[in-house]
Order: C-alpha cells, then sequence, then structure tokens
C-alpha cells in the first residue's frame, strides 16, 4: 500500500482499514494471491561440506548445472531437479581459483573471471575435472579486498565482456579508486587474448548481461551512485563513477574524458580537516543539488541509468541480469528481464523500452522469499531459473549463507502489470489479465510519486525533488488489458513510483500481485495526447464514517501515540524501512529492537533516519543511506513504535 | 661460519627486541658453569648435510634406558673419529658448539637462574644430531634433527621430552609439537620461547605447574600454553624448584646455538591501596562534561571496576588511590576502555583520550622512583554500542603484568571467529589468492598455492613464474579471504621458506645486467598451468619473448626436497639465465649452495651455476639455452 498526500492522511487510514477488511472477507472465500501460487522456490540440497557461495550459474547443453562458488570451486551439478533417485549430484571440476564471479560456456569449455584473470577451464581427457587452467587474459591488482572481477559475459561475436570494481582509499575508505588499470573499467576480451578497454564508470559492477545482443549491467548505490539500476553499456560509455577516468589517456581507451576535465565541473568534495580527510556526506536541504542528466550536459558520454531499481525498495545490491528466452516456459513475462538482488533475496523484473534512442523502461518487484541473497542465475531448458546465492559479508533478507534453489512457473498466471510503456501524457499499463473496468477507471486506483537521485560524491543519495502525481484521467482499453494513466506534471528523467492497490481484476476480483511500478522516464515519446473527452475521471465517494474511539498507548514521553505492529507496518514498507530492518531478525540491518535498546530518544532516531551513523553498528557490513524523505511525523511515530519494543 | 655484518643486521631487524632483553655475548664461556670442554666459542661454523652422525647412534634416546644408552655412546665415540666430520669450525666468536668425544660430553649450565623467562636463540645440528634445552635444567625442550618426519612425537625436534619414570605420579609422557617445523641439518633454526616456571606457596607446597606459554620454531607456533607437571627425562635435579639454570644437552650429539637472548620475567609486586570511587551519570561526551556531572555515589574498592557504575551506558567514573611501587624503575601502564579515559599519576596525565565513544587499548611507559605515587583513573561512556569496560594493568621490563581491575571490567577478548582451514588431503590442492611474501612483506594479487598430500607445500607467483615460498605441514588457512567479505588473501599454515620476488627467467644484454622487474605483455605472458596425469601436480606455463616455458615442481618422497625442472619450446636461446636464488651464497660440498644458511640448492641437470654480486647481492644464477633445467631446494 502505497502513501497518498499527507493532507489525506485520514483517508488514506480508512483505505487502509477497508483494504484489510477486503483481505480477510478474502480470506474467507479464496486465498489472497501470494508469490508461491505462480512460482515456487525449491531448494537444492547441498552435501555437507560443500559451500555452494553462488558466484556464476550456467545451464548446460546436457542438463546439467555450472555453478562457480567464491570458494573457488567450479562444481557440475548433475540431475540439479532431483529426478530419478531424488538427489541432486556434485561433482567438483575445478577448484582453487580466486573468487571466481562468473561463468561462461561454450564448445565444452568454461570460462570464469577470477580476480586477476579471464580463465578457459578445459577437460582434456574427459574424466569430468578441468586439467588446463588456461590464462586467457590477465589483468593488474592492486590486492584490495574490493577488487572483485565479475563475468565473462559471452558476446555474439564470441568475444568476453568483463567488469571490475574499483578498490578504496586507504584513508578515504568511502572514496572509489582505481588503483591499477583497468578497475572501474568494463574489459572485452577475445578468446585469444587481446583485450580492449570498452567502458568505465563502473563502482561495483556485480550484475552483467546481453539483452538484444546490448551489453548491460547493474551497479549498486554507493559514491556516485545515487541508486542502484540498469546501465546500458555500449563502447565508449561513461557510466558515472569517475575512478576509472584515471587511465583514459591510455593508448587504447575509447574515452577521452579525463579526471581534471570532470573535476573541473564536479565538486570532487575532497576535504581535509586536522589532517584528516573527511567523508562527504549527503547536504540536507541542498540549494541546487546536481543530477546525472545535467552533468551530461559538460559530458555528452556520461550514460544515464536505463532503468533506476530505486534503492531500499527494488533491491540494496542488485546483481544478475537475465532475459527470460523459455518461450513461455517461465510463464507470461517471455523476452522480459529480470534483475537479482543480494540484499534483500529477490528478483525483480524490468522491461524496457527505446525513446529517442535512449534506453528506458520499468521495474516490478517479481519473486522474494529466497534463502541467501540472490547473486547470479540462469534458464534451464525446461523453464526453470536456477539461483546461485551467498550473502557472506553483506547480509541478506534471506538467513542462509549461501545454496542454489530454483524458481519454477507453476502454471498459473498472476495478476500484474505485463508491462508499463512511457506515453506523450502518461503512461500505458498493459496488464496479464483483463481489468475490472469498475475498479480501473476509478482515479483513487491510481497513485504515485516521481523523484530523482543526486549525482554526487557521498554514498547514495535521498529520493530528491519528490512530488506526488496528480492523475488527470484513465482510459481503459476495449478488452480491458491496458489502462492509460494520463497525469498532470511529466517530469523527463525522474522516477515514477505508481501503486494500483485498488485495481482488481476482471472476474475473481484480485488485486494486483506487485501493484507498484517504477518506471524511468529518461525521454519522454513524442505523440497525440489523449483527448479529455476519452478519459475518466470517476472518483469514489469517500463517506466519513465515524471512526470508533480506540484505546491510544500513548508512547514513553507522553507525546507520540504509539502504532500497533500492524499499524506501523504500512509506514514501515512505505518508507522502504523494511527492506533492512526487521522487528526481531538481524537482516541487512540490525532488527528494530536492537535498536530500541540502544535507548535513544525518539527525536534521536529521527535524527539517525535522517543523518545515520553506521559507525554506530560496526558488525553491519552496509551502511544505511540517509533518509531525508521521510516524513517528520511518520518517522516520529516509526520511533515511538521502535522504543515502545524495549 | 662467520656471521657478516648483513646477516648480523637481518637478525636484528627480523626479532625486533619489545622488552629489555639481555644478549649472552658468546665471547668466552663466563656465563656458564665448568664442564669437559667439549662446549667451545667459535667464529665459524659449516656442517656438511650429508654425514649423518645418527650413523653412530645406535638407538634413539627415547627408546632406550639411560644407563644402557651411556654405555652404546661410549662404544660409538670411538667410530666417530674415523667418520668425516660433521662438523668443522674456525676461532672467533659468537656461536656457542658442542663438539662432544668419549671423555667430553657433558652438557653447560648458565652461572645464571631463571625462574619465569622469555628466550630465543637459533640453534643448528648436524645430520642425525640430537640436544635439547632444559629451562630451569629441568624441564626439555628437544632439540633433534627431525628433517621430514611427518607425524614428529615428543622425541622430535620442538618436542617437550618424556621421562623414564615409572611411578604414576611421576610419568610424564611428553608433548609432541603441533607440526614439524624443522629444517634441514646444517641449517641455522629459530627458536622463540616463553616459560613460566613452577610455583610455591610459603609451605614450600606447588601451587602451579610449569608451563611453555609459547614456543615458536622458525617462526610457527608448535606450542600454547603446555604445563609440564613433572621434571621430563635427564634433569639437573628431580626436585622442582623455582629457580634453575638454563641447561643445554651434550651427550648426544654436535650442535651450536648463536644470537641467545632472554628477558627474566619475575610477578610484579606493583600494589594499589585507598582505591576511593566516584560514579557520575549524564550525556557525557567529553571529560569535561564531568565537571557538572551530576553524582551518583561515591565508594572504596580493592579493584578497578566498571560495574560500579550500574549502567551500561551514559555513565562517568573517576578512581583515586595509591600506588605502591617496590622498586624504582620504568614501569608501562596499559588501559584498555571503551568510551574515553585519563589516567594521571603524580597529578601527571600520562594516557588520555578525550572521547566518550571509543574503544582501545593504550600503553604508556613512566619511571617511577620507589614509594607512593598517587594515581587516578577516569572513564566516560555514551556510546551504546559499546559494552562498558575498563581495565589497568602494570609491568616493568622484568616483570609479569600486574592486573589491577576485576575479571569483569575487562575480560580477555578472544576469537569468535571459526578459522577456514584448507587441507591437502590426498592432493594436490591448488588455491589462488593475495600473498604477502615473508608473510608481511609485498602483497602479491596472481598467487597460487600448492598443497600435496606429502604435506610439502609451495607458492607460486604466476604472473613472474617463480616459486616463491616452501613449506611442510598443513596447507593453508584460508580464513582471511573466506571469512565475511575477506581480503583476497591466505595464509601459509608451516614455517615458509621464502626465495626472492619478481621474474627468475630472463634475457640479459650482458652477465652482469640485472634481471628486470617482472615482464609484461607483449614480453612476457603467463598462460596458466595444467594438471600433470602423471603426478597430478600443476604445469606452469607462461610464453616469453615467443618461447614457451614449463614449470613443473614436485617433491620428493622423503618430503625434504622439492624439485623445479623447466623446460623450453626453443633449444637455440642466447644470452638467456635462470636466477636460482639471491641473497648470501656460499658454496658447499657435494654442488650444494647455501642461501642465507636458511636452505640449499642443488642443480641436478643444467650447467654450473655461477655466483654473481649484483646491487649488494648474492645471486645464483644459470645460463639458459633451452636445454631442460632441473635444480632441487632444500630445507
Amino acid at each position: 500500500m502505497k502513501k497518498i498526500q499527507i493532507s489525506t492522511r485520514n483517508g488514506i487510514i480508512s483505505l487502509c482499514l477497508v483494504f484489510l477488511v477486503g483481505v480477510i472477507q478474502n480470506a474467507h472465500g479464496q486465498d489472497v494471491p501470494r508469490e508461491s501460487d505462480y512460482y515456487r522456490i525449491t531448494t537444492v540440497p547441498v552435501p555437507e561440506g560443500i559451500k555452494i557461495e553462488g558466484g556464476g550459474v550456467i545451464s548446460l547443453p546436457n542438463g546439467n548445472l555450472g555453478v562457480s562458488t567464491r570458494r573457488g570451486d567450479v562444481w557440475i551439478v548433475e540431475n540439479p531437479t532431483m529426478g530419478n533417485d531424488g538427489y541432486a549430484h556434485f561433482k567438483k571440476f575445478a577448484s582453487g581459483l580466486h573468487e571466481p564471479l562468473g561463468l561462461a560456456y561454450k564448445d565444452g569449455k568454461f570460462y570464469t573471471a577470477q580476480r586477476g584473470e579471464l580463465t578457459e577451464l578445459v577437460d582434456t581427457d574427459g574424466d569430468g575435472m578441468a586439467d588446463e587452467y588456461n590464462t586467457i587474459y590477465a589483468w593488474p591488482l592492486s590486492t584490495h579486498y574490493h577488487e572483485y572481477s565479475f563475468g565473462p559475459v559471452l558476446a555474439p561475436d564470441n568475444t568476453f565482456f568483463v567488469t571490475a570494481n574499483v578498490a578504496f582509499g586507504n584513508q578515504e575508505w568511502w572514496r572509489g579508486e582505481s588503483r591499477v588499470p583497468w578497475r572501474a573499467w568494463t574489459m572485452k576480451i577475445t578468446e585469444d587474448g587481446k583485450m580492449e578497454p570498452w567502458a568505465t564508470g563502473m563502482r561495483s559492477p556485480a550484475g552483467y548481461g546481453l539483452i538484444d545482443g546490448e551489453l548491460f549491467y547493474t551497479e549498486n548505490q554507493g559514491d556516485w551512485v545515487g541508486s542502484g539500476g540498469i546501465w546500458h553499456l555500449p563502447k565508449g560509455a561513461f557510466t558515472g563513477h569517475p575512478a576509472g577516468l584515471k587511465w583514459s589517456g591510455e593508448e587504447n581507451s575509447p574515452i577521452t574524458l579525463t579526471e581534471e576535465q570532470f573535476y573541473s565541473k564536479i565538486d570532487k568534495r575532497q576535504i581535509k580537516k586536522n589532517g584528516r580527510y573527511v567523508k562527504p556526506e549527503n547536504i540536507k536541504d541542498e540549494k541546487d543539488p546536481l543530477f546525472v542528466y545535467e552533468a551530461k550536459a559538460y559530458f555528452p558520454e556520461l550514460q544515464l541509468p536505463a532503468v533506476i531499481l530505486p534503492h531500499g525498495i527494488l533491491g540494496i545490491s542488485n546483481s544478475e541480469i537475465m532475459v527470460d528466452d523459455t518461450q513461455g516456459k517461465f510463464g507470461p513475462f517471455d523476452g522480459q528481464t529480470f534483475v537479482g538482488d543480494m540484499g534483500q533475496s529477490k528478483i525483480m523484473r524490468v522491461v524496457m523500452e527505446k525513446i529517442k534512442g535512449q534506453y528506458q523502461g520499468v521495474a516490478f518487484d517479481f519473486r522474494s522469499g529466497f534463502q541467501s541473497g540472490v547473486m547470479r542465475f540462469d534458464f534451464d531448458k525446461k523453464g526453470n531459473l536456477f539461483v546461485g546465492e551467498t550473502n557472506r559479508g553483506w547480509g541478506s533478507a534471506g538467513t542462509t549463507n549461501s545454496g542454489l534453489q530454483y524458481l519454477t512457473w507453476t502454471g498459473k498466471i498472476p495478476f500484474e502489470m505485463k508491462t508499463v510503456r512511457a506515453m506523450p501524457d502518461g503512461f500505458e499499463i498493459e496488464f496479464t489479465k483483463p481489468v475490472d473496468r469498475a475498479s480501473a477507471e476509478l482515479l483513487d486506483s491510481y497513485s504515485g510519486k516521481s523523484y530523482i537521485y543526486k549525482y554526487h560524491a557521498a554514498y547514495g543519495s535521498p529520493q530528491t525533488n519528490l512530488e506526488q502525481t496528480s492523475v488527470k484521467g484513465v482510459k481503459v482499453s476495449a478488452d480491458g488489458r491496458k489502462v492509460r494513466i494520463v497525469l498532470n506534471n511529466l517530469r523527463q528523467y525522474y522516477v515514477y513510483e505508481m501503486s494500483l492497490p485498488g485495481l482488481k481484476s476482471k472476474g475473481d476480483g484480485t488485486g494486483i500481485l506487485h501493484p507498484t511500478f517504477y518506471y524511468t522516464l529518461n525521454a519522454i515519446p513524442e505523440g497525440a495526447k489523449l483527448p479529455s473527452s476519452e478519459l475518466s475521471t470517476k472518483r469514489a465517494k469517500v463517506k466519513k464514517k465515524p471512526v470508533a474511539k480506540k484505546k491510544v498507548v500513548r508512547a514513553k514521553d507522553n507525546t507520540v501515540p504509539v502504532l500497533t505492529d500492524k499499524q506501523v507496518q504500512t509506514l514501515l514498507t512505505d518508507n522502504t524501512c523494511v527492506a533492512c530492518h526487521q522487528k526481531d531478525k538481524r537482516v541487512v540491518g540490525p532488527s528494530f529492537k536492537a535498536i530500541s535498546k540502544r535507548k535513544y530518544s525518539n527525536e534521536k532516531i529521527v535524527e539517525l533516519i535522517y543523518n545515520p551513523q553506521p559507525k554506530n553498528w560496526p558488525e553491519y557490513a552496509t551502511p544505511m543511506a540517509p533518509m531525508p524523505q521521510v516524513p517528520r511525523d511518520e518517522a516520529l511515530q516509526i520511533a515511538a513504535w521502535i522504543n515502545s519494543l524495549r | 661460519m662467520k656471521i657478516g655484518t648483513g646477516t648480523l643486521f637481518f637478525l636484528l631487524l627480523s626479532i625486533g627486541p619489545i622488552w629489555a632483553q639481555t644478549q649472552e655475548p658468546l665471547e668466552n664461556l663466563d656465563n656458564f658453569r665448568e664442564q669437559a670442554g667439549n662446549w667451545k666459542i667459535v667464529g665459524n661454523v659449516t656442517v656438511d648435510p650429508t654425514v649423518d652422525v645418527h650413523d653412530l647412534m645406535e638407538a634413539p634416546k627415547e627408546m632406550v634406558p639411560e644407563k644402557k644408552k651411556r654405555r652404546k655412546k661410549r662404544k660409538k665415540e670411538k667410530t666417530i673419529e674415523v667418520k668425516p666430520q660433521a662438523l668443522t669450525t674456525t676461532p672467533g666468536t659468537g656461536i656457542l658448539i658442542n663438539q662432544y668425544s668419549e671423555d667430553k660430553k657433558d652438557r653447560i649450565e648458565t652461572v645464571w637462574q631463571h625462574g619465569d623467562i622469555k628466550l630465543q636463540l637459533e640453534v643448528m645440528l648436524p645430520k642425525g644430531s640430537n640436544s635439547g634445552i632444559y629451562l630451569q635444567g629441568r624441564y626439555e625442550l628437544q632439540l633433534k634433527d627431525s628433517w621430514g618426519i611427518a607425524n614428529p612425537k615428543g622425541s622430535d625436534m620442538g618436542g617437550i621430552h618424556n621421562n623414564w619414570e615409572t611411578d604414576p605420579d611421576k610419568i610424564f609422557r611428553g608433548i609432541p609439537p603441533s607440526g614439524n617445523a624443522s629444517k634441514a641439518p646444517g641449517l641455522w633454526q629459530t627458536m622463540d620461547i616463553h616459560f613460566q616456571a613452577p610455583k610455591f606457596n610459603a609451605e614450600g607446597e606447588k601451587i602451579a605447574n610449569a608451563k611453555f606459554v609459547s614456543v615458536v620454531l622458525n617462526g610457527v607456533k608448535i606450542h600454547s600454553n603446555i604445563e609440564v607437571p613433572h621434571p621430563t627425562g635427564g634433569p639437573i635435579s628431580k626436585q622442582e624448584s623455582a629457580v634453575g639454570p638454563l641447561v643445554f644437552q651434550g651427550n648426544h650429539g654436535p650442535v651450536a646455538f648463536r644470537d641467545i637472548r632472554y628477558q627474566l620475567l619475575e610477578d610484579g609486586k606493583v600494589t594499589i591501596s585507598n582505591l576511593t570511587y566516584t560514579t557520575y551519570k549524564g550525556d557525557l561526551m567529553g571529560l569535561e562534561d564531568l565537571d557538572d556531572g551530576a553524582v551518583v555515589h561515591e565508594g572504596s574498592a580493592k579493584q578497578f571496576d566498571v560495574d560500579v557504575t550500574g549502567e551500561e551506558d551514559g555513565y562517568g567514573l573517576v578512581y583515586k588511590g595509591t600506588l605502591n611501587v617496590p622498586q624504582e624503575g620504568d614501569y608501562t601502564f596499559t588501559v584498555g576502555y571503551t568510551g574515553g579515559v585519563l589516567l594521571t599519576i603524580d597529578g601527571m596525565e600520562l594516557i588520555k583520550h578525550n572521547t566518550a565513544q571509543a574503544q582501545r587499548q593504550q600503553s604508556e611507559t613512566i619511571h617511577l622512583t620507589a614509594g607512593e605515587h598517587p594515581l587516578s583513573l577516569t572513564n566516560i561512556k555514551s556510546a551504546a554500542w559499546r559494552a562498558p569496560r575498563l581495565g589497568l594493568s602494570v609491568q616493568s621490563a622484568s616483570t609479569n603484568p600486574v592486573i589491577l581491575n576485576s575479571y569483569s571490567s575487562y575480560p580477555p577478548t578472544v576469537n569468535s571467529v571459526s578459522p577456514i582451514f584448507v587441507e591437502s588431503g590426498k592432493g594436490p590442492r591448488l588455491l589462488r589468492g593475495f600473498v604477502a611474501f615473508e608473510g608481511d612483506g609485498e602483497r602479491l594479487s596472481h598467487t597460487i598455492g600448492v598443497g600435496t598430500s606429502q604435506g610439502i607445500n609451495y607458492i607460486y607467483d604466476l604472473a613472474a613464474g617463480n616459486p616463491l615460498g616452501f613449506w611442510r605441514g598443513d596447507f593453508v588457512n584460508a580464513t582471511p579471504m573466506w571469512h565475511g567479505r575477506g581480503d583476497g588473501s591466505f595464509r601459509p599454515m608451516g614455517a615458509v621458506q621464502w626465495t626472492f620476488l619478481n621474474q627468475p627467467l630472463a634475457m640479459l644484454d650482458h652477465p652482469d645486467a640485472p634481471f628486470p622487474k617482472t615482464g609484461q605483455s607483449p614480453d612476457f605472458v603467463p598462460k596458466g598451468y595444467s594438471m600433470d596425469p602423471d603426478t597430478g601436480l600443476p604445469i606452469f606455463k607462461q610464453l616469453y619473448k615467443g618461447v614457451e616455458i614449463e614449470n613443473r615442481i614436485i617433491p620428493n618422497t622423503d618430503n625434504t626436497h622439492i624439485m623445479h625442472n623447466i623446460r623450453f619450446s626453443d633449444q637455440q636461446l642466447a644470452d638467456w639465465y635462470y636466477k636460482l636464488a639471491a641473497g648470501q651464497i656460499r658454496k658447499m660440498p657435494h654442488g650444494i649452495y647455501s642461501v642465507d644458511d636458511r636452505y640449499y640448492v642443488k642443480v641436478l641437470k643444467g650447467p654450473v651455476p655461477m655466483i654473481r654480486k649484483v646491487e649488494g647481492e648474492d645471486e645464483l644464477i644459470l645460463p639458459v639455452d633451452g636445454s631442460e633445467l632441473t635444480y632441487e631446494i632444500i630445507w
């Protein structure tokens, strides 16, 4: 459920109640749709003593599965769907590799990116174990822990793409840096060992994949990266993190932009106080923050993210990119793209389109509940999606440290937004099933907001220039499968986050399984706008019911009423707190109970929501991003609830 | 052997005394009791590593009662004169050597006595020899040529030797070292011992056993907190005592010692009295905030204890007391705390950290006269995520630390991470990871460890085509790489014999030209490795100036040598050289070269090596024409 405007807060609460009541009623008649009704997760039991910290997953032509792990092994899993005798068989194909974070397969050979090289693994004598570990191309490393290398992606021209993480500064431990070539770059490597620097601007390019033969990669929030997302990577692209510009002067660099040129326009925010560097933080209420599209005016090679995956909502550490090429075996999303996330242990769904030469598109939640961080996946021939998992060092919603699972379509079609397309005056939503016309024509069924992320040296960015969307009208197609929504104000470069909780499917009246879409509007298409005459502008008649008097629990400082767990859940979900925190359990961040034990005042908690102090929680690997977009009254209510848990 | 200045410098650097140590000058025998004359001070020792003194000893001593053994040795000593000399010496100072004979095979005792002691020394044994270090003349740490033994016993190098008592109350069965960290005969080996003497009460009853707190052999910890309840075999006295001399065994074979350093420790006698405290509560962010902090309560105490505040956070605590110093000297104070602290002595600030959020341990040393010194210790904390901690200890150069806090106020920190060890098992086991050369030197990025089923392990630098180091025993500890995010590195689990950095193969403009740093593509291209179907071990491949090179590194079956075989695709090479070793190189009998007295190199197939001096360092190099090369590394 998504927040509407603050001024209509009472309205929301009553709406929530209506919705909850609806759910209960539904439970009597028919089950509320769950993700597992449509996509089932099966865990492949791993023999004791084996750690499948999935760094690479590839489906082999003979039905076996290849998995490379952070422990340096490559396993061949026979019978991975556990038919016949009920076990999957794990055979060690190769071992001793240096944290290989990807796997490709071609002509009977495996290819993997170790930290320092692209390696070809060959079994020449047919005993199922590699006996050649051939170095195809080795690149330098400074031996910083963060210098992970990812890949390879096998390109249609039989070359390999490898992406390379930045290191971090010694004193400036927050600043990504490229100490040796070609850290922060994507390399294109031929089978005979020729390397071509392809693109730079990467910070932590853990995910990659081909979409329509074009290379894309995913990136996490970090310095110079306001939010995670997916970037298109044509040759010569610069995707935003400036570390790799250090090597733009090398003779084979496809990029000419230098660090000096970059920092002459954009503040590096490298400040020393008392002889020590000071970590740049988000500037609250910044007057004129810089956005990527504005920086692109200076540096045309700067690449906008094709699809932003709003940090904390659609993942916190995005990973694999994989196109559904199962031709329907995996359900109704053939040709669409799936993106994994480690921290939230889930898979998102993305549909892209090209507008005015620019990739952009929509993202949805798709399937959560994996046992560990989702790192890599691949479809087998039957349309099962095999997922290699790990969360070591980062934490994840799934509490197992590693493993292998697969996702299977049950054959039922979920009621979902199949895709969303940008229109000159708004969006067109296509559904997997016809909609209930009455609910679809109500403007109250659509609410949302738009925002953008800052481009700066600080870690991540809050959602900025937040604005509630105002729906002018909607038009439902004759077959009930499409809805045009026309907005009063369309902002180019912004993310449109819109929710349709009230919209029902035709017939059974179920709600949308994932009722929110996130569209990155890099370009607004030309074309005819819908005339007002064709728009429905109906609104529900809101009856002002007298709200039953409830016993109001006061907080300990007697100022803020304490919400119940159920009541606060809306706020926690809406403000994306649940992405990293749960009531009792440590996930990416500490549990709310653990926070309550710190005995912070409500005011202090609010201050920490706006300006977190990760050093307060040294055992947690992922720093919390500042959340200044959380309305103050909601933050206070959350704080009061947290303190009630003590 | 003469210790060159270079070697001495290296030793000083590598040992780096932490506490004030005494060094035995080994210029004469003044610090030792008289003995038969088998112990001498010499300047140089040369050991022929092929001459086995073991032949002369009919049975290992641990198998035989002492009396019988003595008899047997008498027999063998007659033959020793006609055998080739295992060890020859030249006059000089710096080395204590036992050249025993039938008439002269005494032990040697120091004139000084010790209780608790930290002792460091270097020891060299010829092939088959056997000796021992007796702490207090009673507890023997065995010295023996245990080269290549896979599962050492208490009677092997580094073991704590058994005794031969038959009374069940007096039997001590010996403690083997946790692994065999010993080296080949004739090489200098380092030993680092921390020993605690048995303790007695006023009635003379023993209240604590003798204990080896730690023993480190060649850089590998082989004992941790091992109690020895009875004297081991062959003590100077079976009566345990608070003090005794340091003794080296002399009747089982030749042995040489050098660089003997020690530090005598006794229990500290510093005490604290008149201890009072005041506790505060509030949002104390700095020490100055105590001035207007709210006093909660006051009291007196016997020791420091942060729990007297009764708070988890947001507290202040000021202790005042009198420090009683029995003897003038330098005293080191160590404060462990969470939050911030101020320690003053005689009203002077000794340790200060004005914050409320730190977690630290800080030490400072101050000269104190004998007598009373006012002391104050202030602690504040406003850091909810840190547990309350406050500890204070005092020690001097010759005492164990005196802990002045309660246990719960500053409990010892323990490691909560389960280590991840990688074993070679049936082997071989390969593992790539970053490796720091010499343990703490340059971190190398393209390195691979290879562990064999024989228990010989090595590290190969793929970027340079260079075997970097060798060790025996367990393979590697991968915790640094695989715990949490990890740092990409692993650590060898044994005493690594490191070689040298960078590319050993090069085409040189002239025979005196230095070897280049690691080559770059296209000149030098690492090609990875393939698994040899014959040995199961990797064959490392490179391309250098268009020539394909293969490297095979194979342990011998005795677990003592490693053999490196190099093959070239072109047999018409000119001006190519291969570097076998760098350091201080000495030619030995039988084509063996000693490198820094730490390991040996011997060419099995190939031309005669040359020793040359480049930039102040010896290099052992071979001209390369493309014919197959094989050399052994022995350590």
